[in-house]
């Protein structure tokens, strides 16, 4: 699963039980978290269920699943089953069989034939238009505002002297000081170690992340998280370049509207308007990263001109450790400097040089190596993407957009620095016999929360203990 | 160089799963659906369908539908609606009217914005078909345009996988094509091993009613497009509600694709969702509803009569139901010897490569498996 979708993932699984029975109430929801949390076998179980009358024995969906795909069919049951989208029943014959739990059932099938009347994929605005609002126009809000947020963490003003017409709004602030984003001490913006890896990430996880900060924080400032949280999948799927109309909404989801303008994930004239409009980055909230870095990060990451857009990325790095970068934004500039020796700038273009020592000095600022090579992947330039693809042709193996010299070699900078990686979780051991310790292991390893065993001491070491130690009861009811 | 190494160092690359395109073929013949009025009529069976396209764009916020009809004298669009400019604010004249007045009457019909235009266009467009269909055009006409509708959905994912390459600046389309046709024997497994995710994954699935034995006039038209798929590696997935099609059994095997003939028709929601749902990537993991005993009988060229034994030419593989008069190939015109004792002695031989290539099944020529190359 992509790195963008484990954060969402994990603030979901955290939650308790009630928690997602309120959620999966809202069509929109259950269609979102469909779309977006579950890998596409677990896809596949759910809609073979979905309508299905009665509960699907186990047995007959692992005889579904080829015997090789064991590992990724028990990955996708214990994601549905940690989101309380499956569970397990007995049928009258008593065999253990799955069910599609209700409240998402009833929801999911709900957003799939359209019958239902909560207004839950929002209500188009009625009145008519005053001013038009293009695509254009929301992409253009989004991207200043975004890119206003960004700068505001690393400091571009300073960089660049001149700065665009984007105030922030004391809550904006709040919100990236209150998810230790930045630091703010008197009067000066510090940006944290988060705050680095923040920035260097796909605009789509960004959304994520700060989306959840805010969910995180609306308990403190009284809303309810869950009608936060339902208001926000119901964003995702609203249609881009239309208006909705405000009137239905509850004084709770005005107030996250507002919010949410401050960041550019919706767009609405003024505070007291009738209508708003989601734009880009609310209505790709559910879509894959690859879907979304086209549109969204060519036309926000891009060159800041009117050629914005043309193209996904605009970063050229070669074998020799140059990278050219064809920008002039100085959100951009100032990022790729974190890790990168500028030497010239022209009125489009950087060009500078990734040594060991500009890695270093980002390493030791907290960024990591992965988000270095995820933030020069995600901005290749789709020259370099196409040469890629050239080399693929025709072989087993796909070639890597970027080269494998300075990925390899970023890799092993970081590795000289930092040689201890801790994993919070759970250690197995005391086992009596090799058979019994041998089971949960390898049961461990094939729901893929394994993280380190010994056969030698008996001990294995888990980043999850639930699904294990359930595993581990079953066997023991069996072995009776 | 970069090969050897590139293999297990970037799984960033791979978690990027490209969308799918499904392009479904609905058999619209009248006739055949007459004789379904009891256990399934059209109406229920296209709601069914709709609510599997539904699934189908609920699965990736990217997924394509298209849908086509297969009709008694024509092959017609139905979603996207292709004598208009496409998009969904662009669309028909008609068409943004008649949104706004559906909004209007009833504001509280909420649903996903994408499904409800794809079933607006689909039922709308289906009824204007209906409509325009006269009692003149059904009678004497038993069967359905199969083979203009495998080429329109054929051309229309061509279209898409190659805009979508350029979208994405990915996988070069015009290189894979040049390479496809320069190697047509590893072609299959060249797009199944390297970058087969990397593409836009598209697929067809028909939704067959009619008996294909009366479609045999058609017979090369479609056994062009299997090969057209199978080239591509798209795989043709078939829905049988009744009669028995000879050729989409060749179809779905020969693509590798799934052959259902329901039992049931009033399920058909179920096994759309349960077997046709998953896309390529799924399907790997999933063991699926083949059929063993594939049909690969062929029609001669000169009768078009499904025949199971025929006369083949030695030089251009014609099939003929019976020696042609004169004994010229009527295809490329060369001369046969034909003997008397012609007959007796393919028999056996015929028999022997049938029993090779798909085991000890009934009646049958071995002639869908191979690819010609070009």
């Amino acid at each position: 699963m992509a790195s963008a979708t484990s954060r969402p993932l994990e603030y979901l699984e955290g939650l308790p039980g009630t928690t997602f029975y309120k959620l999966y109430q809202q069509p929109s929801t259950a269609l979102a978290i469909f779309r977006r949390m579950l890998p596409d076998l677990a896809k596949c179980f759910v809609m073979a269920l979905l309508y299905l009358k009665d509960p699907l024995p186990t047995a007959d969906l692992e005889v579904w699943v080829n015997s090789e795909s064991k590992k990724e069919r028990d990955n996708a049951l214990s994601i549905l089953g940690r989101l309380h989208i499956l569970s397990t029943t007995l049928t009258s014959e008593n065999v253990r069989a799955y069910m599609v739990t209700n409240p998402f059932a009833a929801s999911l099938r709900q957003a799939l034939m359209g019958a239902e009347d909560s207004h839950s994929f929002g209500v188009f605005s009625q009145a008519p238009e005053h001013t038009l609002t293009s695509i254009a126009d929301l992409d253009e809000y989004a991207r200043r505002q975004w890119e206003g947020v960004m700068g505001y963490m690393v400091g571009t003003s300073a960089l660049s002297g001149q700065r665009d017409a984007v105030n922030l709004s004391k809550g904006v602030k709040q919100l990236l000081q209150a998810g230790h984003l930045v630091e703010i001490r008197g009067n000066r913006v510090d940006i944290t170690k988060d705050g680095f890896g923040f920035v260097l990430q796909d605009v789509n996880t960004q959304v994520w992340h700060i989306l959840i900060l805010y969910v995180e924080s609306a308990e403190a400032i009284g809303m309810d998280s869950v009608e936060v949280l339902s208001f926000l999948f119901l964003l995702s799927s609203l249609e881009l370049g239309s208006s909705y109309d405000k009137s239905h909404m509850t004084p709770n989801q005005l107030r996250t509207l507002t919010d949410l303008a401050d960041f550019g994930i919706v767009y609405q004239e003024d505070a007291d308007a009738t209508r708003f409009y989601p734009t880009r980055l609310a209505t790709t909230l559910t879509s894959d990263s690859s879907a979304l870095s086209n549109p969204v990060t060519g036309s926000l990451t891009g060159p800041a001109g009117p050629s914005g857009g043309t193209g996904s990325g605009f970063i050229i790095i070669e074998t020799n450790y140059r990278l050219y970068a064809y920008t002039s934004s100085p959100l951009q500039i100032s990022l790729i400097s974190l890790f990168t020796n500028l030497k010239y700038r022209f009125p489009n273009l950087v060009t500078g040089k990734i040594t060991r020592q500009s890695v270093r000095r980002a390493i030791e600022m907290g960024i990591t190596a992965d988000q270095i090579i995820s933030y020069l992947l995600s901005h290749a330039h789709p020259q370099l993407r196409k040469h890629s693809a050239a080399q693929s042709n025709g072989k087993g193996v796909p070639a890597s957009v970027l080269p494998p010299t300075v990925t390899d070699q970023i890799r092993l900078w970081q590795l000289e620095r930092d040689r201890l990686r801790a994993t919070a979780g759970f250690l197995f051991k005391d086992f009596t016999s090799l058979a019994e310790y041998q089971a949960p292991c390898q049961y461990a390893a094939e729901i893929g929360v394994l993280v380190w065993k010994s056969d030698r001491k008996r001990m294995f070491f888990v980043t999850r203990h639930e699904q294990v130690a359930a595993f581990l009861r079953s066997q023991k009811v069996g072995g009776k | 160089m970069n090969s050897v190494d590139a293999s297990e160092h970037y799984e960033l690359g791979a978690t990027d799963l490209s969308p799918s395109l499904l392009t479904i073929i609905i058999d619209t013949n009248p006739h055949a659906w007459a004789l379904l009025e009891d256990s399934l009529p059209l109406s229920k069976a296209i709601a069914n369908i709709l609510v599997f396209i539904n699934a189908h764009l609920a699965c990736n916020y990217a997924n394509e539908v298209a849908v086509v009809a297969s009709h008694s004298q024509k092959a017609a669009w139905l979603y996207p609606s292709h004598n208009a400019p496409r998009g969904p604010s662009a669309d028909h004249d008609g068409d943004v009217a008649m949104n706004g007045a559906t909004d209007a009457q009833l504001p509280e019909t909420n649903k996903y914005r994408p499904f409800r235009l794809v079933e607006e266009q689909v039922t709308r467009n289906l009824k204007e078909l209906m409509d325009s269909t006269t009692g003149d055009d059904l009678r004497g006409n038993m069967s359905t345009m199969l083979a203009g509708a495998l080429t329109l959905a054929l051309s229309h994912t061509n279209r898409r996988t190659l805009a979508w390459a350029e979208e994405h600046g990915g996988a070069n389309a015009e290189d894979t094509a040049a390479e496809g046709n320069g190697n047509g024997g590893t072609a299959t497994t060249r797009y199944s091993a390297s970058n087969e995710d990397e593409r836009l994954q598209s697929r067809i699935l028909v939704i067959s009613v009619s008996g294909s034995t009366d479609a045999a006039h058609q017979y090369i038209p479609v056994m062009n497009s299997i090969f057209a798929c199978q080239r591509l590696s798209i795989p043709i997935d078939v829905c049988k509600l009744s009669g028995d099609a000879v050729f989409l059994q060749q179809a779905s095997d020969a693509t590798r694709g799934i052959y259902m003939a329901l039992t049931e028709p009033r399920g058909l929601l179920q096994y759309l969702m349960m077997a046709f749902l998953p896309d390529q990537r799924s399907r790997r993991h999933l063991v699926l509803p083949t059929r063993v005993d594939v049909d690969f009988r062929a029609a001669c060229f000169c009768h078009r009569r499904v025949v199971d034994v025929g006369f083949v030419c030695s030089i251009c593989l014609s099939i003929f139901c019976e020696p042609p008069p004169g004994g010229d190939c009527m295809t490329c015109g060369t001369h046969l010897e034909i003997c008397d004792n012609a007959k007796p002695a393919l028999l056996p031989r015929k028999k022997k490569k049938k029993k090779r290539v798909n085991g000890a099944s009934g009646t049958g020529t071995p002639m869908s498996t191979p690819t010609p190359g070009p």
